[in-house]
């Protein structure tokens, strides 16, 4: 047993549990891979990378319009190994009653952007300016359709905003829920739909190849980058509204902890540290090009206000103030009120699958009092099963091996568990303790190794930060 | 908009040479090497997908030029797109969802010892489904973008609808049972907070139910865990010999030659591989789409206009060949609305235009100019001497893994079966970190355990869960812009789509008319 230790842990590396980081961190990011907070999240987490010296790798928890994502990172345990890549839908979602989830379960480190909303309209639509626009949609209520996230999400609840600050309905022009910006500036391009609120970057291509024109953002400043678009302040509206992007970590993280992290951060976003980017060979010679943190949000067009703690905390609490007071006023309710039922689908399916399962009983029957003989199948490998006790057993094992492993991982950690269940899987099918040791020795650190090391999955660690 | 490409001035040719030269330099190619491998092992890990094999290779393309860093995507996905096929082929679990549409054809093969057909069938068709994209990417995708960028999201919907409709008639016995499976694959579809609405379904109050159901997990508990269950159900004393079935044991020698099977099939079938390849280019090029609805498609066409129909979903080499065929012709493809609108036409695609952006380079229309911009063309030949590199380097490449792959079945299932429940543990935590995952496996696997128990088919319920969302919300979109037929029906495109939708399921007992009508003439 001593041995079979040893070689478990020579194999799989791990270590005494010292001074904080000394193994991998996972940084969550709520949204999807490809979208800009992604960008950014990757981007991050390559130079934290660096600069903490443990590898640092992103996870994307999606779904749930980012209740997933902000739920998985602030309720994971509070050691520092679980970062989280915070956006503007944290002061949003405790609001609409999604989730009990506010920005007081967390401890704000450094926010590292904020990108306001901006207005696109295809490149050929009649409108020129802001006020052109807030004239059509006077003139016509209703008419208009517009998109950009789903609905209820951040860049509706921009448009919303302006349209109350604006003296109009919240609903005077349709939103069009969408799974993102990118989708949404198709479905301008292609004439779908005839406005879409994102950030200046997350249309910045389109922009440059002259599909779409940018009528206003909602900043209080001009955007750096984006000059020639005008402000919705500097066009006459009381309105600014920008998705911020911080670094947060659970509620309860020691204090050591939280502030190595903000060390680091800080000299992250202050472009202290850099990765390499590209190599070039120039004549004959190679060109190593290395960037810093706000060297790549320049160039990707993305907005550099970086927070520390406190100010971030201010933040938090501005933003959750201004849109709760939006989000729980009456003019927004028409506005967060579903379109259609939600339940309809559903149950029209659930009465399409009653329906084919008479059906089928029917045939059945029909079929068993027709003729005896059934088709001859060739696939029969179901039929010729002959259950004995030892597969129920054997099945019942396996099924509870893989309900266990969710259950105990996270308090026992995957090496031992996996062993564990992987040794008892194998005794219960008939094999010899030797060969199920042997399996279980060679296949559980290989793949520990892969996975953990190869493919930085963060497998879970347990008892002795196995 | 003239194509420049299209005059071969000097610098067009200049630029293709720059290209070439620098995707034959000694360290791309190798770059392409490592990526093909790496593509190829995370390929045939289920749960692993293209797009997270992708997703992890963005760091290390900070450390590389342009043309390295595209050359390392696009071999990646080339290759685990394929490699998806040899889980699928040898144990029952797609390595990636663009497999799922041939899993059952091609496992049933291995079930009577003739593993290297549908493995090699597979390669072959999936290099010139990828060749062939890649000449569609090249000759047309100025002109093709402008077809994708017709779609709105009524011309989306009437293509998902295109989608569900092949899966169920796809269905092997009973097409009732096919539609029951696609039906419990939407209703699945449904749980959680959805784009459209504001409160989340059929979550019954659990926290973690408002993601929805992962297909990842969901797949490889319905292939995986449903196939590893009903094996150790099975396995009863007189299997303590411990080796597979008796079949399997001397497989090639009681299987066909394979080499014979892949030559017989591109001889007789070179004009299915034709429409295979194009339609998975054209499907591929469409936002939201991609290589697996590619597959299904292609495969429903190809059940559709076979000779011998009643052999797809027990191990029908041509259905397997025209699927795998159609989802790597949809890879190249993907590139097309990527490389000319920037706007990805995969998740893929979505991470490639975030690197390219990082390096400095803004995809569109400008992309193919060689005027303008001498370096973006290069980077766009680049591209597709890549794809070619890729597919070329996948013959020799696929064929290792499938030999080595083929191993596999020789492991006493005694010992192969708790080892892949392993890795089917880790491969659907590995996509999300997520417990919740694993437990979505474990319920999807005995529920695939049930399902098949009563014969009903898996394809499809993998199939309603990634549509049935979509589906739903292209739906929701199109009727809270205008709800009229007029509108549903507003463009050549829609009715188009709508009209093969409505001959696919018309189309069968048509032609057990005319057969009657024959039958009575004669």
């Amino acid at each position: 047993m001593v041995a079979v230790c040893c070689a478990m842990v020579c194999l799989t590396g791990c270590n005494e549990p010292s001074s904080y980081p000394n193994r991998p961190i996972t940084l969550i990011c709520p949204w999807g891979a490809g979208g800009g907070t992604d960008a950014v999240s990757r981007q991050i987490a390559a130079h934290l990378e660096t600069e903490l010296g443990v590898p640092v790798g992103v996870v994307n928890a999606t779904g749930g319009k980012g209740v997933t994502g902000h739920n998985r990172g602030f309720r994971a345990r509070p050691d520092g190994y679980t970062l989280t890549m915070a956006t503007l839908e944290l002061n949003m979602l405790h609001w609409n009653g999604l989730t009990d989830l506010t920005y007081h379960d967390c401890i704000p480190l450094m926010s590292v952007n904020e990108d306001y909303a901006a207005v696109f309209v295809h490149s050929d639509a009649p409108w020129e300016t802001i006020a052109d626009l807030e004239a059509a949609i006077r003139a016509n209520p209703k008419t208009l359709t517009a998109s950009g996230t789903a609905s209820g999400g951040a860049w509706h609840l921009a448009l919303a905003g302006w349209l109350i600050s604006a003296g109009l309905n919240a609903d005077d022009v349709v939103w069009v829920s969408s799974t993102g910006a990118a989708p949404s500036l198709k479905e301008l391009m292609s004439g779908g739909v005839d406005l879409v609120c994102c950030s200046l970057p997350e249309a910045a291509t389109q922009m440059k190849n002259g599909d779409v024109r940018a009528l206003g953002v909602m900043s209080p400043q001009p955007v750096p980058g984006f000059e020639d678009v005008p402000t919705f302040v500097d066009a006459g509206y009381d309105w600014t509204l920008g998705g911020w992007r911080g670094l947060a970590v659970p509620r309860g993280t020691p204090a050591d902890v939280v502030k190595t992290l903000t060390n680091a951060l800080d000299r992250v976003t202050s472009g202290e540290t850099t990765i390499l980017v590209g190599a070039s060979q120039v004549d004959g010679e190679v060109v190593r090009r290395r960037q810093t943190f706000p060297q790549f949000m320049e160039e990707q067009g993305y907005d550099n206000t970086r927070r520390g703690p406190e100010e971030f905390q201010r933040l938090l609490a501005e933003r959750d103030e201004q849109l709760g007071a939006l989000l729980t006023s009456d003019v927004m309710r028409s506005v967060n009120r579903d379109r259609f039922n939600a339940a309809t689908f559903p149950n029209a399916l659930l009465a399409a699958i009653g329906a084919v399962l008479v059906l089928l009983v029917v045939q059945r029957g029909l079929r068993r009092s027709g003729s005896a003989s059934e088709s001859p199948i060739e696939n029969a490998s179901l039929r010729r099963r002959s259950v004995s006790r030892k597969g129920v057993i054997a099945c019942t094992l396996f099924v509870l091996a893989i309900a266990v492993y969710p259950l105990a991982a996270e308090t026992v950690g995957f090496v031992i568990l996996s062993a564990a269940l992987l040794g008892l899987m194998l005794w219960s099918l008939g094999n010899r303790i030797p060969t199920c040791a042997a399996v279980t020795l060679v296949v559980v650190p290989i793949a520990y190794q892969f996975f953990a090391g190869v493919l930085r999955v963060p497998l879970p660690r347990g008892w002795w930060g196995w | 908009m003239a194509d420049p490409a299209l005059e071969p001035t000097m610098t067009a040719r200049e630029a293709i040479v720059t290209a070439l030269t620098q995707v034959t330099d000694v360290t791309t190619l190798a770059v392409i090497a490592a990526s093909a491998v790496y593509g190829i092992f995370v390929g045939a890990i289920p749960g692993l997908t293209a797009t997270m094999a992708v997703a992890l290779l963005v760091p290390l393309t900070f450390f590389l030029s342009d043309v390295q860093a595209i050359a390392a995507i696009v071999t990646t996905v080339t290759c685990s797109i394929f490699a998806g096929d040899i889980p699928a082929t040898l144990v029952r679990i797609p390595g990636t969802p663009a497999s799922a549409a041939y899993a059952s054809d091609a496992y049933s093969l291995t079930q009577r010892g003739r593993h290297l057909e549908p493995l090699s069938v597979s390669l072959v068709f999936s290099v010139i489904g990828g060749l062939f994209g890649t000449v569609v990417l090249a000759a047309a995708a100025p002109q093709l973008a402008r077809l994708a960028g017709e779609f709105t999201s009524y011309e989306n919907f009437w293509l998902y609808a295109l989608g569900l409709t092949c899966a169920a008639i796809v269905s092997h016995d009973s097409r009732l049972k096919g539609a029951l499976a696609l039906l419990v694959g939407m209703l699945l579809a449904t749980v959680g907070l959805g784009t459209d609405y504001s409160v989340p379904r059929l979550t019954f109050g659990s926290d973690h139910l408002i993601t929805g159901i992962n297909f990842i997990p969901a797949m490889i508990g319905l292939f995986g865990i449903s196939e590893v269950l009903r094996n150790v159900l099975g396995l009863s004393d007189r299997d303590d010999a411990g080796d597979m079935r008796p079949a399997v044991a001397d497989g090639a020698a009681k299987g066909r030659e394979p080499g014979f099977s892949v030559r017989r099939l591109a001889r007789e079938r070179w004009l299915s591989i034709l429409r295979s390849s194009s339609i998975g280019s054209v499907i591929g090029m469409l936002p939201g789409a991609g290589a697996d609805i590619a597959a299904w498609i292609a495969y429903a066409v190809s059940k559709r206009l076979s000779p011998n129909p009643k052999e797809y979903g027990s191990g029908s080499l041509e259905g397997i060949g025209d699927a795998t065929g159609a989802n790597n012709a949809a890879l190249g493809s993907a590139w097309i609305p990527a490389l000319v609108f920037g706007i990805p036409g995969d998740s893929v695609t979505a991470i490639a235009i975030g690197v390219l952006l990082m390096k400095n380079i803004t995809p569109g229309p400008k992309i193919f100019d060689t005027t303008d911009n001498p370096e973006q063309a290069v980077l766009a030949f680049a591209i597709y001497a890549v794809f070619i590199v890729a597919n070329l380097l996948l013959i020799p490449i696929g064929w290792f893994a499938i030999h080595g792959g083929s191993l596999l079945i020789r492991v006493p299932r005694r010992i192969l079966l708790p080892v892949i429940v392993l890795f089917c543990l880790i491969g659907s935590y590995a996509m999300n970190a997520s417990y919740f995952d694993v437990w979505v496996m474990l319920v999807m696997g005995v529920l695939g355990f049930v399902l098949e128990a009563f014969r009903v088919p898996l394809g499809p319920v993998v199939l309603g869960i990634i549509l049935g969302g979509e589906l739903e919300h292209r739906f929701i979109q199109s009727i809270t812009k205008d709800a009229s037929a007029g509108a549903f029906l507003g463009s050549p495109i829609s009715v188009v789509l709508a009209s093969l939708i409505l001959l696919l399921w018309v189309a069968p007992s048509i032609s057990a008319m005319w057969r009657k009508l024959r039958e009575r003439d004669a």
